[in-house]
């Protein structure tokens, strides 16, 4: 049996988790919340970090009912994220390692999602829409790298989403996402908005200035459309895009099983839009709850368990942080 | 002990900051120090951070041109360094190697 613990903490959510060979044992997290209109801040997000962390550590310990003796190997997210955040976890991964005499393992970020996704779902070789705050990809397994397809050319859809919720000053609890989520449900009418799909890649920034521009000051006001109805017609829009793009990599890649991964693949509605394409092409989507879904510790003990388990470790000297890590960069040695 | 290169960063009119932090063991001051160093200051030009460790004492040493970016070296540091002496205190004593 190999059990592994994975920190997770490279935006505002911190969690610890503990896997033993596929079964969560533990998995608790906290998220730092802002006010409306405000998004987190790397420093804030750290000192957050800072305080909960070990609390959080301990009751992952307790939740699983494991000892740091049957640990066999720490796991961090080693990137992307943000700067401080990222070595506020490594800083406490690095310590424990060292005070339980136990291997420490650097893992991409992006493919803890993709690994958890696999894992939760038992999706094989699926063609993976990870969608985050921070991230946008499609992304197909070959040859020992996961692959990417298609991606944003600017932001990230859940910035997107993030940054028009503080614009319309809807609260970021529990998410700027669900709230947008919930709220669409309520609108009456779609609205046209730029829709940016480049060849495989997407871009998102126009539209967010577009509504910034157009609507928050001329429509909003003039009663031409709610909030809701805003709402409604960004993700009809963003999604469309997103699935799009996955349609195309999998005619590429001949794939039949689409798994989205990351914070923003717990919209349902996106589930929804996938499922339909999905139908046609008669192929199957996979997708989790928020509970692996959003940022979690499981999620980084998964791709280390992978890692760990096909030989891998991370010496302390080179368990640096970087907030950029693309997930091709990774030599994948746990897949034929 | 003296700060090597002292003299010359007194003529350039550089700024100096110590810390000497003692730990319970060598063995503690060695996890911290490894802790700590893996990560390069943020800034590029203007700071350097010599970290060293010396029996049980952690020692860190500071030269910076400008006050305001000594601050937030030192001042992240501290952070960076509570949280490990708080990790250790709640999941420490090391184990016996």
């Amino acid at each position: 049996m190999t059990v592994v613990i994975g920190f997770e903490g490279s935006a505002n959510k911190i969690g610890v988790g503990i896997i033993r060979d596929g079964e969560v044992l533990s998995n608790p997290r906290r998220t730092y919340i802002t006010p409306p209109g405000q998004g987190f801040l790397p420093s804030d997000t750290a000192r957050h970090h800072r305080g909960v962390i070990l609390t959080v550590l301990k009751e992952a310990l307790e939740e699983a009912g494991i000892k740091p003796d049957d640990i066999d190997c720490v796991a961090y997210t080693k990137g992307p994220g943000m700067g401080a955040p990222l070595v506020t976890v490594a800083l406490v991964a690095r310590t424990v390692a060292q005070l339980w005499a136990k291997p420490l393992l650097g893992v991409n970020h992006c493919i803890g999602h993709i690994e958890m996704g696999r894992l939760i779902t038992q999706a094989n070789n699926p063609t993976v829409l990870y969608v985050s705050g921070g991230n946008t990809q499609v992304i197909a397994y070959s040859e020992r790298r996961y692959r990417i397809f298609g991606e944003t050319i600017d932001i990230a859809v859940g910035n997107c989403l993030d940054r028009f919720a503080r614009v319309i000053k809807i609260s970021n609890d529990p998410s700027p996402g669900y709230n947008i989520e919930q709220m669409a449900k309520r609108g009456k009418q779609y609205v046209e908005l730029p829709y940016t799909v480049k060849g495989m890649d997407v871009s998102f920034s126009g539209i967010l200035s577009y509504i910034e521009v157009t609507f928050t000051s001329k429509m909003l006001t003039s009663d031409q459309c709610t909030a809701e109805d805003l709402c409604f017609s960004l993700q009809e829009t963003l999604f469309s895009m997103l699935v799009e793009i996955t349609e195309r990599a999998m005619a590429h890649c001949g794939s039949q099983e689409v798994l989205i991964v990351g914070g923003v693949g717990c919209n349902i509605r996106l589930q929804e839009m996938m499922g339909v394409m999905c139908k046609e092409r008669g192929a199957k989507l996979f997708a989790t709850d928020e509970r692996f879904c959003i940022d979690n510790g499981a999620m980084i003990a998964q791709a280390g368990w992978e890692m760990f388990r096909s030989g891998q470790v991370t010496e302390l000297s080179d368990s640096w942080i970087t907030q950029r890590y693309r997930t091709d960069e990774v030599e994948v040695t746990w897949r034929d | 002990m003296a700060v090597p290169g002292e003299e010359n960063n007194h003529k350039q009119g550089k700024l100096e900051f110590a810390l000497d932090v003692p730990f319970p063991s060598t063995r503690e001051a060695s996890i911290a120090f490894k802790s700590l160093i893996p990560d390069r200051e943020p800034r590029k030009g203007g700071i350097s951070k010599e970290i060293t460790v010396s029996d049980s004492t952690l020692s860190v040493r500071w030269r910076a041109d400008e006050t305001r970016i000594l601050r937030v070296s030192v001042g992240s540091f501290m952070d960076h360094l509570t949280l490990v002496m708080e990790t250790m205190e709640a999941f420490g004593p090391p184990v016996p190697v």
